[in-house]
């Protein structure tokens, strides 16, 4: 009888399958999982593009982390589940690399791979924790135990680790994404050796720097882009190309979060855009379908209208738009009507100027006409009145509707209200340009920075602008040239918030740009105040500590 | 069976020295006695009398009858020589009380060699408020039996939470153990048909728990279900049908007051866009759709709420025969219930069959069996359509402009809601539960030698369950996505096998009994569940995932064994000391190696004081005895497999290669083991003028260590999911009161007035938590506090827009610039005075516990009428009304949908509760301070009036007895400052389970509330 009480699971696992090679595989594959908490839902996306120079406050949500408003409190939910779901998954990864050294029966070259691709998920949680909140806690080893106890670890350890890890997965990792016998969204050196070249200009600008950094940053990033050829990488020619929709996979992706039109396996159970869901299609989707002739649809998309360009950023930064091709490649300001409503009719008698076959008391477009346009200039009021379809010019913005994000824009979702089935592009190329860039300029060598900057530069005049005439010279640089620059190459890539802490920029650059934020941004808001549930819950041992002036 | 007893009935001899007696037993207002055994004195022949206390018996000339009922004296009556048509035998209460019965663990007891604390539950109680489940039967019924709605749950088939003496751990496993005919039954409470139950026992201090060990720390209630009886058979037939209607309806804003209140949202979005409330750019801006500026011109007004609501029926059957011969008794019924929503969709239905069996083999072994079964169906358990209803826009139309349903969203509702009323197209929205249970128990008594008997208890109990669930794409469900379903199916065996030595010694006034048990109790349970989306066709429902797509599954399996043996000693001196020893040792297979046996004691005494010589003769005093016990019991509330650590599966893909990953969500904690909970417990029974009072006074004090509560660790432990830990310990006390009072008594068919009246307070606190820690805020747990606290910001009011407010706002570093200004939002309270208002300023502002609780039951009859009040009072306590929050959407002041109708604030209205609306803000800041309520209630549980036929009319419509009814159930809640003055429907809920603040009192936007009247009979032939 006594054989009653030895307990047998069958639908559970426990921790020691980590300890097998198909717990080993399971194990990694989760870690893989953990990024689409960070990349795609709305947590990340607000702490990255919200609040910023580029975006302010669009209508719904967010509005804390847009305005910097006495609302934002260190119980702010974006702020509580990022750390979450990084302590998370650097437990799965801490669990796989010491479980390595045990498991048996596995093959010894892709053990070594798999233990780096773990190291470079580590790296990226750590660093997400590390730029975001400063002095973090730093768990090296794999916690199976319950601990209410936490302590912040210095911000210098927390980036040796990180480094330490991207040095390691580097050596082990597979060239680049397109090497042979690499599937999609696995990490590779390429994508390590990226993102060592980031942390690297990271730490230059915290108070954890070492004198090298900026050279460090910059060689590692140079070596990326002159070994990019064996490693079978390369900027695309046409900067429009890089967001097309199925293009994921293109060359100059380093990596990516990957997402399948196999609803079972793409994120949330029941893809209703919660959890792990690509929600990046609908954050700045504006408020098209209260508009005349609109409706919702697939191809439009859903309108979560998180937040809108400033009118810095379009008006501005994107000012030249005849070389300079991206303002229309990543903005979009047209809208087809696709529905009869509320379509107004011409007045009789027509407004001077109208078009030839505009009539009396008839609706002044229909399905497949325009019915919205943002030209990005002011336009007499006399021409508008004149036009057919509503024309919305930069003073009409309103968190409501301006222009519109289309980088992570999907018409092959399941239905107008699903999440999005694209892949996330997380790196790429591009970027390590201008990451070069910015090392070398920061490092005291404009000179060295030019080439990387006039690439990306040329690339995007193609195909009708003049690439010479985007070159700049050495004297042309400035730190707030580079930034700008970001923005054209990588506004809306969720990278924002921490270019501009990495370079002390937010609180100039919000309050001169943003201008719901910037009467509120303050010295304490360069860190994200600890979450209060990690506060609350740390019961054992000191007081987990909160950032300055929260 | 039946035939079989009436065929042994008609072979009985005639004989003509026998004589026929024809007769009726009553009590002493000459009220049948259905039951009541007549037999021969000295001889075999015995029958019970029917329902309407009538009996035949066929004696020999100048024997003795005689005549028992329970809680009445035993009496005989000479029989002559001559038939009798209509002997009437008038029984006389017994008012010592001394040979009632009470059913305690593994056996019965009399009422007055009872140690313990036990509420005894008779059958007329139990069938004064017509229920759906036992659960139901308890509320208000004994003191320290806190029986509350769960989360304001009023769905057909919803099972209300039980509560006895306060709250230790809270668990959705953590409920009172139930025992039913002597075995544990672990299925759900509405697999019981309350009909077939005639008694319940609750035991509430360890002293009567003890010997049910590690399961009874809860308390621990005894269900005795209908057995036969010695007598002809008796027919018995009760009916019930009525209608359920909802308490009220949830107050929102109609179309005229959403206008204005929409128009000051976009005010205070943007200041200054606006020139006042009747700026024409509202209308034309997009601002207002089209379908609501249409409304507006219309004057259109839409309560959904009224499209939604219809009246609910509920139904009831039962039909029984009982009966049997000196060697067999038998009981056989079988009942449907059925109870529809007050909205489409939602009905219970249950099917029982029950059959019971007891057979005498030879002078020593006795064996018998009974079984339970039910077939249930539950539809729409989770069909809740009210947050949608609520938020719906009431200046749009439900229908189209042909008339037809707007199957879409609702215009003005910012593509948020769906219009409800599509969930009720046929077929659109199916759920349903169906449930096939069997418990069976059965016994062999053999005995062995003069006062030592053997035993063997078995029991087991069979549940499949399957779940299934279909929404079509037009639903509030899916809003327009893919159509869903899912289909879950499960087993569950239980069983438990019980050898038991019991044995039985007089040697002069000393008597001493004896019992002994060796267990085994397993449980094992198999389910497995699949879920996809966009089947082919809608009429497939949930029946075919192969016709749809993106199909996924998960599933379970669970075993638990407990090992046992007790022992326990009854001592009795002379009837006046008692003393009851109880040791059990249980083995857990649900913890680890060296934590798996545990044992527990426990020893109670009492005094019958009454038995007393100077005591015996005073007729003020009826009966008077002291009660002390102290016992531990143990708690195992630990689900399987916890102490082991847990992987959760997770998807991902590279490419096209999809793949499965796990990754560590729960560490293996093989320190776990179980709650303990010792009790010291004193009582009071007290019986006055012939025990026309009675009643009990009880104190208790409980430990609990060890206490088993899920804990949410710090984020950086890596551990995201909480885990069942061993947290520390909480006391509770309480002291408990009952009184039954006979108010008038007049003779024969004349006027009586009776009362049942209890009241209990319990006070519970956690006492420590691990390591010393005072306070765990993210699991709400505060030493020297309840478990389930409210621990938030104090809410001061609302900022205003004086230069004052302004002023001191800006001093506490509040935005008070547009945006994000706090101007118009709630006001916190800088509680601990450093001139900044954070985290360190949230303070505990109360706990669900109330302050005390109370049930009172009136019963008066005069001559064939008996008319019932039941009334339940809690008072003091906290809840959290979900629809006063921003989540629950129905409180976001951002009018993007329909909102409560609240006083909200506007510039210089100087309103200082509920804050300004805001076009911008999805939620308005700090919305969990306007939920906290005095949850204090009194309600009516139900009015009933009765009527007995008189005799002479049943007997012209030849049956036994014949009642008619009617109860209204809930049909008034007289005291309730949450209904009367912030818009709530019905306040009651119970206590909710896990972590944080789902500990707390929480009342979900859900069916709200319901009353019923009901119309029945009860027939017996």
């Amino acid at each position: 009888c006594k054989d009653k009480l030895v307990e047998e699971p069958r639908s559970v696992l426990t921790p020691e399958f980590f300890s097998t090679a198909q717990g080993f595989e399971a194990g990694l594959n989760a870690a893989y999982a953990g990024t689409r908490w960070i990349w795609g839902p709305q947590d990340y996306y607000n702490l990255t593009v919200c609040g910023t120079d580029e975006f302010k406050r669009g209508v719904d949500g967010s509005s804390d982390l847009n305005t910097y408003s006495s609302n934002y409190t260190p119980s702010n939910t974006n702020v509580g589940n990022v750390w979450k779901y990084c302590y998370t998954y650097i437990n799965t990864c801490n669990g796989l690399i010491d479980n390595a050294p045990v498991i048996t029966g596995m093959d010894s070259v892709l053990k070594k791979r798999m233990v780096g691709e773990a190291r470079f998920l580590r790296a990226n949680y750590y660093f997400i924790l590390v730029q975001s909140w400063g002095d973090v806690t730093l768990n090296k080893s794999f916690q199976n135990t319950p601990t209410t106890s936490a302590t912040r670890d210095p911000m210098a350890s927390v980036y040796d680790f990180i480094i330490e890890d991207l040095t390691a997965a580097i050596t082990a990792l597979p060239p680049g994404p397109l090497s042979a016998g690499v599937q999609p969204g696995r990490a590779t050196a390429a994508a390590a050796t990226h993102l060592l070249a980031k942390v690297y200009l990271t730490r230059a600008g915290s108070a954890a720097k070492e004198a090298d950094d900026y050279k460090n940053a910059c060689t590692t990033a140079a070596t990326l882009i002159n070994n990019s050829a064996s490693s079978g990488i390369g900027l695309l020619p046409d900067f429009g190309k890089v967001f097309q929709e199925g293009n994921e996979g293109n060359m100059e992706v380093l990596w990516s979060v990957q997402h399948t039109s196999n609803l079972a396996y793409n994120g949330s159970p029941k893809q209703d855009n919660r959890d792990a869901d690509n929600l990046l299609c609908h954050l700045w989707v504006p408020q098209y379908e209260n508009q005349p002739g609109m409706q919702r649809d697939v191809f439009y998309g859903r309108p979560y209208i998180r937040a809108i360009p400033t009118r810095w950023l379009t008006d501005t930064v994107f000012a030249e738009r005849v070389n300079d091709t991206r303002y229309n490649k990543t903005f979009q300001t047209t809208w087809i009507c696709n529905a009869r409503k509320l379509i107004p009719n011409w007045p009789d008698p027509l407004p001077p100027g109208a078009p030839a076959n505009a009539q009396p008391g008839k609706p002044r477009f229909g399905p497949g006409d325009t019915a919205i346009y943002m030209p990005g200039y002011e336009v007499p009021d006399a021409q508008i009145k004149a036009t057919p379809y509503q024309v919305i010019t930069p003073n009409r913005y309103a968190p409501t509707l301006a222009p519109t994000v289309t980088k992570y824009f999907d018409t092959k979702r399941s239905d107008m209200n699903a999440p999005s089935i694209r892949p996330i592009i997380v790196y790429r190329l591009a970027d390590t340009y201008l990451v070069a860039a910015e090392a070398a300029f920061m490092d005291g060598r404009p000179g060295d920075a030019l080439p990387f900057i006039n690439a990306v530069r040329r690339r995007a005049a193609y195909p009708t602008g003049n690439p010479q005439a985007m070159e700049v010279q050495a004297s042309d640089l400035s730190l707030d040239f580079i930034l700008d620059e970001r923005s054209r190459e990588l506004c809306g890539e969720l990278t924002r918030w921490q270019d501009l802490v990495r370079t002390g920029q937010l609180l100039k650059r919000v309050r001169l740009h943003n201008t719901d934020a910037q009467k509120n941004i303050q010295e304490k808001h360069t860190l994200r105040p600890i979450p209060q549930g990690q506060i609350d819950a740390t019961t054992t041992g000191p007081q987990y500590p909160q950032n300055p002036l929260w | 069976l039946v035939l079989l007893s009436n065929s042994l009935y008609a072979r009985q001899p005639v004989n003509k020295e026998m004589v026929t007696i024809k007769g009726t037993v009553t009590g002493e207002q000459g009220d049948p006695l259905p039951g009541a055994v007549v037999r021969l004195k000295g001889g075999s022949v015995g029958t019970a009398a029917s329902a309407g206390g009538q009996f035949t018996i066929s004696v020999p000339r100048q024997s003795i009858l005689s005549v028992s009922f329970t809680g009445y004296l035993r009496k005989e009556v000479v029989i002559g020589n001559e038939d009798q048509s209509s002997l009437i035998i008038p029984m006389q209460i017994d008012n010592k009380g001394l040979n009632e019965v009470v059913v305690v663990g593994y056996g019965t007891q009399r009422k007055s060699d009872v140690t313990g604390s036990i509420i005894s539950i008779k059958e007329q109680t139990l069938r004064e408020v017509p229920v759906a489940n036992l659960s139901q039967a308890l509320q208000g019924r004994g003191a320290g039996i806190d029986v509350q709605k769960n989360g304001g749950n009023s769905k057909p088939g919803a099972k209300p939470k039980i509560l006895i003496r306060g709250t230790r751990s809270v668990n959705a496993a953590n409920d009172p153990l139930f025992i039913v005919d002597g075995i544990p039954f672990n299925g759900d409470i509405n697999d019981l048909n309350p009909d077939d139950v005639v008694s319940v026992e609750v035991l509430k201090d360890a002293s009567a728990t003890a010997i049910y060990g590690s399961r009874g720390a809860n308390g621990v209630i005894l269900v005795s279900t209908r057995r036969g009886r010695t007598g002809k058979p008796v027919i018995t037939y009760s009916a019930y049908t009525g209608f359920v209607k909802n308490m009220g309806e949830y107050d929102v804003m109609d179309a005229q007051q959403f206008t204005t209140f929409k128009k000051w949202a976009l005010i205070n979005e943007t200041p200054g866009k606006y020139r006042g409330l009747d700026d024409p750019a509202f209308y034309t801006n997009g601002s207002f759709s089209q379908e609501e500026v249409q409304g507006i011109q219309t004057g259109r007004n839409t309560n959904w709420q009224k499209l939604i609501y219809k009246t609910g029926m509920t139904t009831n059957h039962q039909l029984g025969v009982t009966g049997g011969s000196e060697t067999t008794q038998y009981a056989l019924s079988g009942g449907y219930y059925r109870e529809t929503g007050i909205y489409s969709g939602q009905s219970f239905e249950r099917f029982s069959v029950k059959a019971s069996v007891d057979q005498q083999i030879g002078k020593a072994v006795k064996i018998g069996l009974n079984t339970l079964n039910t077939y249930s169906i539950t539809n729409g358990e989770n069909a809740n359509p009210m947050g949608q209803v609520l938020r719906a826009n009431p200046l749009v139309s439900p229908y189209d402009s042909s008339g037809a349903l707007l199957n879409a969203y609702v215009p003005g509702t910012a593509s948020q809601v769906w219009n409800p009323l599509a969930n009720f197209l046929p077929g659109a929205a199916v759920e349903r539960r169906k449930r096939f249970g069997t418990f069976t128990t059965l016994y062999a008594e053999v005995n062995l030698a003069r006062g030592l008997k053997y035993r063997f208890n078995a029991g087991a109990e069979l549940r499949n369950d399957v779940y299934g669930n279909f929404y079509a794409s037009k639903t509030t469900y899916n809003q327009g996505t893919l159509s869903t379903s899912s289909n879950q199916t499960s087993i569950t065996l239980d069983y438990t096998l019980e050898n038991l030595l019991l044995y039985e010694k007089q040697l002069g006034k000393h008597k001493i009994s004896f019992t002994g048990l060796y267990s085994l109790q397993e449980s094992e349970l198999q389910s497995n569940s699949f879920n996809n989306n966009s089947i082919l066709a809608d009429f497939l429902q949930y029946y075919n995932p192969q016709y749809s797509s993106n199909l996924a599954g998960s599933g379970k399996y669970e075993k638990w064994d407990i090992l046992s043996y007790m022992a326990r000693l009854n001592y009795n001196y002379d009837e006046k000391y008692l003393l009851t020893l109880t040791l059990r040792s249980d083995g857990s297979s649900r913890l680890a190696p060296g934590n798996k046996y545990h044992v527990f004691p426990s020893v109670a005494a009492a005094w019958n004081l009454s038995q007393e010589p100077f005591l015996a003769k005073t007729h003020a005093i009826s009966n008077l005895k002291l009660r002390v016990g102290y016992g531990s019991v143990g708690n195992t509330a630990i689900s399987p497999y916890q102490t082991l650590g847990a992987l959760s599966p997770v998807t991902y893909n590279y490419g096209s290669t999809n793949v499965t990953g796990a990754y560590p969500t729960n560490v293996p904690n093989p320190a776990l083991t179980w709650e303990y909970t010792a009790t010291l417990n004193a009582g009071i029974d007290i019986g006055l003028w012939d025990n026309r009072v009675t009643g009990l006074v009880e104190v208790y004090q409980q430990q609990t260590r060890s206490l088993l509560l899920p804990q949410t660790l710090p984020p950086t432990s890596g551990i995201p999911n909480a885990i069942l830990t061993n947290v520390g310990k909480t006391s509770n006390k309480g002291i408990e009161l009952q009184l039954s009072t006979v108010n008038i008594r007049q003779p024969g068919n004349g006027f009586s007035w009776t009362t049942d009246l209890n009241v209990f307070i319990n006070r519970g606190k956690i006492t420590q938590l691990a390591n010393g820690v005072t306070r765990d805020i993210n699991n709400n747990w505060f030493v020297g506090y309840p478990i389930g606290v409210i621990y938030d910001y104090k809410k001061e009011g609302i900022w205003q827009n004086t230069k004052e407010d302004s002023l001191t706002a800006r001093a506490y570093k509040q935005t008070v610039t547009h945006p994000g200004s706090v101007i118009g939002q709630i006001r916190l309270a800088d509680t601990n005075g450093d001139s900044l208002i954070n985290a360190d300023d949230r303070i505990i502002l109360g706990s669900n516990q109330p302050e005390w609780e109370g049930g009172i039951t009136n019963r008066f009859t005069f001559k064939g009428f008996d008319f019932t009040i039941v009334a339940f009072v809690r008072m003091g306590g906290t809840i959290v009304s979900k629809m006063h929050q921003s989540s629950s959407f129905i409180n976001t002041y951002q009018s993007n949908y329909n909102n409560l109708d609240v006083e909200y604030w506007t510039p210089g209205s100087g309103q200082n509760f509920y804050p300004k609306p805001n076009h911008a803000n999805t939620n308005t800041p700090n919305s969990s301070l306007l939920s906290y309520f005095d949850g204090s209630y009194l309600k009516i549980r139900s009015l009933s009036l009765g009527y007995n036929l008189s005799p002479t009319m049943v007997k012209r419509m030849k049956v036994d007895a014949l009642r008619i009814y009617a109860t209204a159930q809930n049909p008034f809640i007289l005291f309730s400052p949450y209904r009367n003055r912030y818009k709530g429907i019905d306040p009651e809920t119970a206590m909710g389970s896990g972590s944080g603040t789902n500990n707390q009192g929480a009342l979900n936007v859900d069916t709200p509330g319901t009353w019923s009247m009901i119309f029945g009979l009860n027939l017996s032939l």
